[in-house]
């Protein structure tokens, strides 16, 4: 498991957000959206909070911490 | 989804492939190298990287570079680094072997050209690291 996970894919479906709608708004890659939803790339604490902010859920609720997972 | 290419990634490939194409029959061609077929591939390599990232640019809508890639990046160059540092103590190993054991001809007309050779295919091998580590991290995704 990996440290840092999140609910991205989730809460874009939720939204019935595209990952190009995603990227656009919190102005990263597409590229970047999918590394993040497959839990591949942990974003920066600026972009988690833009990522947060698009979806409209506090950080936490889209970013969750396992300190046990791996780095 | 599946991830396609990224405009960073495409210019990526399109280097390595120039780099190769460029490079690779210098090194393994060419019987007799000399100060104009290296200064001419230096002058290919820019004509066709020119090139390349002009028709990516012009056939990719977005643009866009994030975080992600300028971490990619850094990777990339610290792989570069790395590789050309280990070819250098490599390559001042064997040449102060060759000194110790009166192999090292300084006297030979052709050791300024030989030297030339050696230090840019450090520079070539280190920057196709570089390149292939970039590659490397965006298929893996990071």
């Amino acid at each position: 498991m990996p440290a840092i996970r999140n609910q991205i894919r989730e809460l874009r479906g939720q939204r019935e957000m595209t990952q190009q709608e995603l990227a656009d708004q919190v102005g990263v890659t597409r590229q970047t959206v999918i590394a993040m939803e497959q839990d591949k790339y942990s974003p920066s604490l600026e972009t988690a909070f833009k990522v947060a902010i698009e979806l409209g859920v506090p950080l936490e609720q889209c970013f969750q911490y396992d300190p046990h997972g791996k780095r | 989804m599946a991830p396609s290419l990224s405009y960073r990634e495409k210019t990526l490939y399109a280097s390595l492939a120039a780099e190769l194409v460029v490079y690779g029959p210098y090194f393994f061609l060419h019987q007799q190298n000399s100060v104009n077929k290296v200064a001419g591939m230096i002058i290919a390599i820019i004509v066709l990287q020119v090139v390349l990232q002009l028709v990516i640019a012009a056939f990719t809508r977005n643009r866009v570079t994030d975080e992600r890639d300028r971490l990619i990046e850094l990777r990339g160059y610290r792989a570069g680094y790395l590789m050309v540092a280990s070819l250098m103590v490599i390559g001042l190993g064997m040449l102060w072997f060759h000194a110790t054991v009166g192999q090292l001809r300084l006297d030979n007309p052709k050791i300024g050209l030989h030297f030339l050779s050696v230090f840019f295919g450090m520079l070539v091998i280190a920057d196709i690291t570089k390149t292939a580590t970039q590659i490397v991290s965006y298929r893996r995704a990071l």
